[in-house]
């Protein structure tokens, strides 16, 4: 047989795939695919970027991709495992001690670093000609701004630290490791490694803290946290158990997940349904090639040929336009991404062809499996089809997937269980719902369209559960989105105190408390602090009373702040017990779980020396994150008002009153003043940025989600051009036509709606409550929004083809 | 042989001890009411069915001892088809759609076969068109130079005319009768016209599942 004829003919069936993609009834599939595709590969392509920026702020913060930390020098085991996976490192020692000046001392936090430092972040030091450096070199002394009137000295006077005198190189104007806690925060002092032996204040059993700091490829990382055990006292910094910003972005992260998970899981619905229409329009043409002749081996190959061709031309098409979108979606996140955009590699092309090839898989194998089996008789006489079983071990393929890549992935096992345990009711729920409507009376137009749904059931409820499940997950990212960001605005909002006012001597309070109220400045009540410790707990050693012992716990190891009230901080509420006025101490929940602490135990407490118990009347919940002073324990007045205590409050200072802080300083030099300005300033900058971040990124999602919808309602409505063609022969009028039309697709809107709210309303609740760790409410507005919502887009569909299907007919 | 089927937990007989036998290079009209069964004979004959009892001797082959592949390799090499409702791929052209049953007949595209067929049918110049740019009755002239593609010994026709105006359809009928002369092919024509089936060698008229000679 001639060679050439026999290539031209497989050149042919390509031809044909080729047509049949853009012209053909492949054309719907080749787009939803081509969307899919273009979304993720978008989407994670941001993610990735944006998860990077976030975990450069994180790490910045922490002045190292990883830190360990230890009361004893870093073991030898890691450093030379750092040195084999070239990991770049930086010693530093920290240590708390007395800075001398000529006419001054002060406490200081003393850094000894190498000139390295930081390995990430910033560190700006600001010396004598207001030029500012970035590194340290030996023979240099660094201090924190506040340490020049504290201790009376300029650049260039002698600072002595232990045995080391030095002068004084200038002031830091930044640091990474900014830590925040009004009780531990000492002004800085930053010296070179080199000069630490100088200083004769690290001794064996002084309290000194080791850190050494990592920078390299994270699989190198996770490997140097394996070599050793962590011993008591030791361990592992990174961006996502450190500070403030941790809990940030860990939520971010997850946030960023659940989103590209939810718009995979839209397009699954969408891609589902195409194919199907897809494999119910082959079945003619595939019967017509049975009776000409075709063989099973035939038709697979041709079917895969075109199947081929089409997730070929989706996977380029669609990472073109994911490219794009990308960059489309960037403009407004322009201001939080650097100039550097950390690149993205190929993972998001990989991942998004994936996920199509996954989800295609079963949503075009089995339909096509089953199109196989058209009998070739179908080209003469309709066929009843028996329902199949086959090709459904397909289904496995996306499960398995799924399985290994979410496997311990809670927030998203919520999602999904939630949504098969929501698919069954809320499709039952608006059953019914048409149901009594369809019971009331209505026009011819109405009473029409509510028929047909009713006739149609099973394509009805395919359509309305596929709208109402994409509604579903759009009012979701949404939701998820207002809830985390009103969560974190209400743990920092803008006006949260910046400056801690501790070590106020009880005979100063009063004057120093009018003196702020005095200038006007915003300021939390004023707590007494009383240090001492926990030491028994019913009669038992607090450390042994449980039965494991409670040695591990940290809070029975060092001195805590205790203060008294009459009434409890407003954002303190009580979980358990009650608050009384007296003979009694308030826990804070965490600690009492840890120490199995119930309400009416008695803990015995030792403040200089005076040993004293109470009974726990209350156990609080208490917000960490938030800037406002923050207690384990809380007393009545009765049990330690007379015990000797110092005064703390917290204030917001703006650039204003700045002289005011300075001038407060020098009044009132006993007291000790926490500028926490620059810290606060970059958590709000981290914040915005999260913000937006997650702002477009939700935009995205539900702009994708709408966009599907519109999709499978335009599939379905043209799916109608023949049922809506013998209605026009009938004589149906066009009127008639499209009012029919707009009642059967309205009623299905806000159906779909309105289920999608509930839906939406029951996951947002779990996932905000077991999922993210915050308290759910609910969104009434969303009620009225989201039915407005999946009109529009009904309004959308319909405009978009009605003109075509109401066409003259030939 | 006979064809039953199954409808609504009923047998359902179609066909009732059928005998017949249709000769190399005849004509034969098989007319019948709506519902008759012709189309069922029609499937049956061409093998993209099978019966309920009894046997069908297709080329010498019996078709209730093949399997599904075996009875599409019968169709792709000896019969052809001409349906009521054209059936064309709507994506290929014209000449595309002619030179298909090569195709799947692992042969290849062998255009210039089937550029002559066209020729022949009087679609000179109409080659790359699609089928959407074509009348009905040009569709149908497609489907016929399709059909006689590769060579068959059977042309089966089910009511080649019935979705044409009489204008279009005599012509169309011309067109098979002359082709299948030129082709030496045997013909089984399926319609309910009287007039058409008078064309043919030998008429048979089912009725209420039984066949007669008339």
């Amino acid at each position: 047989m001639d060679k050439h004829r026999i290539t031209s003919g497989r050149k042919m069936v390509i031809r044909w795939s080729w047509r049949e993609i853009w012209q053909g009834q492949l054309w719907p599939v080749m787009v939803a695919l081509t969307l899919i595709i273009a979304c993720v590969v978008a989407l994670s392509a941001l993610a990735i970027r944006v998860e990077k920026v976030m975990t450069d702020h994180g790490r910045s913060m922490i002045a190292a991709d990883l830190v360990f930390s230890s009361a004893n020098p870093t073991p030898e085991l890691i450093l030379t495992k750092a040195e084999q996976l070239s990991l770049t490192t930086s010693e530093q020692i920290r240590f708390q001690t007395m800075a001398f000046s000529d006419s001054s001392m002060q406490l200081v936090s003393v850094k000894a670093v190498q000139s390295n430092y930081p390995l990430r972040g910033e560190l700006i030091l600001m010396g004598s000609n207001a030029l500012s450096k970035g590194s340290l070199q030996p023979g240099e002394l660094w201090i924190a701004e506040r340490l020049f009137s504290l201790l009376g000295i300029k650049i260039g006077d002698q600072l002595a630290i232990g045995d080391l005198t030095l002068k004084v190189s200038g002031k830091i104007a930044s640091e990474p490791e900014l830590t925040y806690n009004p009780f531990r925060t000492m002004p800085s002092v930053f010296i070179h490694q080199a000069d630490l032996g100088k200083t004769g204040a690290v001794q064996l059993g002084s309290r000194v803290q080791y850190r050494t700091f990592f920078k390299g490829g994270e699989s190198e990382l996770k490997l140097l946290q394996k070599v050793h055990p962590l011993q008591a006292g030791e361990r592992w910094i990174s961006e996502g158990n450190q500070g403030r910003t941790a809990d940030l972005i860990i939520k971010a992260k997850q946030y960023l997940s659940l989103t590209i998970l939810m718009v995979i899981l839209m397009a699954a619905v969408t891609l589902v349904l195409t194919c199907q229409h897809y494999a119910d329009s082959r079945t003619n043409t595939v019967a017509m090639l049975k009776s000409m002749g075709a063989g099973r081996r035939w038709l697979r190959q041709w079917l895969l040929s075109q199947v081929g061709l089409m997730f070929a031309a989706a996977i380029i098409l669609g990472s073109l336009i994911g490219l794009g979108l990308e960059a489309l979606l960037r403009l407004p996140l322009a201001g939080i991404l650097p100039d550097q955009l950390p690149g993205y590699g190929w993972q998001p092309f990989v991942f998004g062809s994936a996920v199509a090839l996954l989800i295609g898989l079963p949503a075009l194998g089995i339909p096509l499996i089953r199109l196989l089996d058209t009998s070739a008789i179908a080209v003469l006489q309709a066929q009843t089809v028996k329902p199949s079983k086959k090709g459904l071990w397909l289904i496995a393929v996306p499960v398995i997937a799924f399985l290994l890549i979410y496997g311990a992935n809670t927030l998203v096992w919520m999602v999904f269980g939630g949504l098969i345990a929501l698919f069954v009711v809320l499709a039952s729920a608006s059953y019914v719902l048409l149901h009594l409507l369809s019971k009331a009376k209505w026009g011819p137009a109405m009473s029409l369209a509510l028929s047909r749904i009713k006739r149609s059931a099973k394509s009805s409820m395919m359509q309305l559960a596929a709208l109402s499940g994409s509604l579903m997950l759009v009012a979701v990212i949404w939701l998820v989105r207002t809830d985390l960001l009103s969560d974190w605005q209400k743990t920092l909002p803008a006006d949260a105190p910046n400056v801690f006012a501790i070590n106020i001597a009880p005979t100063e309070q009063q004057a120093y408390l009018k003196l702020l109220d005095d200038n006007q400045i915003q300021r939390s009540l004023a707590y007494p602090i009383i240090r001492g410790r926990l030491k028994e707990i019913n009669g038992k050693n607090a450390k042994q009373s449980a039965d494991n012992g409670n040695d591990h716990i940290n809070a029975l190891h060092r001195e805590l702040n205790f203060t008294w009230v009459t009434e409890l901080p407003d954002d303190n509420p009580v979980v358990a017990g009650q608050w009384t006025d007296q003979e009694g101490v308030s826990i804070e929940q965490s600690l009492a779980a840890d120490l199995d602490i119930k309400i009416g135990d008695r803990l015995g407490f030792v403040v200089n020396s005076q040993a004293f118990s109470v009974p726990v009347n209350s156990i609080r919940k208490v917000e960490w994150q938030s800037m406002k002073p923050n207690f384990y324990l809380i007393f009545t007045p009765d049990v330690v008002k007379d015990l000797p205590a110092t005064w703390l409050v917290s204030f917001r200072i703006n650039d204003q009153k700045l002289p005011f802080l300075n001038q407060l300083g020098r009044d009132y030099p006993t007291v000790s003043l926490l500028d926490l300005r620059s810290m606060g300033g970059k958590l709000q900058t981290i914040l915005g940025q999260i913000t937006w971040s997650l702002t477009v990124l939700a935009g995205v999602g539900v702009l994708s989600g709408l966009l599907l919808i519109f999709t499978l309602l335009r599939l379905s409505l043209n799916q109608r051009q023949r049922e809506i063609t013998l209605y026009r022969t009938l004589g149906a009028s066009r009127k008639r036509i499209s009012q029919t039309l707009w009642s059967e697709y309205g009623v299905m809107a806000i159906a779909a709606g309105f289920v999608a709210v509930a839906g939406a309303e029951s996951i947002v609740f779990s996932l905000l409550k077991w999922g993210f760790k915050l308290d759910p409410s609910l969104h009434p507005l969303m009620w009225f929004t989201l039915p407005f919502l999946a009109l529009l887009v009904v309004f959308a569909s319909l405009m978009s083809v009605i003109k075509g299907l109401l066409k003259p007919l030939k | 042989m006979s064809k039953s089927v199954i409808s609504n937990e009923t047998e359902l007989s179609i066909l009732k001890d059928i005998t017949f036998d249709v000769v190399a290079g005849e004509t034969v009209a098989i007319v019948g009411t709506s519902g008759a069964g012709k189309s069922t004979l029609m499937a049956l004959l061409a093998g993209l069915d099978i019966v309920s009892s009894g046997e069908i001797e297709l080329l010498g082959q019996p078709l209730s001892q093949l399997n599904d592949e075996q009875r599409a390799q019968i169709r792709s090499e000896s019969i052809g088809f001409v349906f009521q409702s054209f059936l064309l791929i709507p994506s290929l052209s014209a000449v595309e759609n002619v030179t298909l049953p090569a195709v799947l007949r692992g042969e290849g595209e062998d255009i210039d076969k089937a550029k002559k067929l066209l020729d022949s049918v009087g679609l000179t110049g109409r080659e790359t068109h699609l089928p959407a740019q074509l009348s009905g009755g040009e569709q149908q002239r497609v489907a016929l130079a399709r059909a006689f593609m590769t060579q068959p010994k059977i042309l089966f026709a089910d009511e080649p005319t019935g979705n044409l105006d009489e204008h279009t359809a005599e012509n169309i009928i011309e067109l098979l009768f002359e082709m299948n002369r030129d082709h030496g092919t045997t013909l089984v024509l399926i319609t309910h016209d009287s007039n058409l089936a008078k064309r043919c060698d030998r008429t048979l008229s089912i009725h209420a599942g039984q066949l007669q000679e008339v």
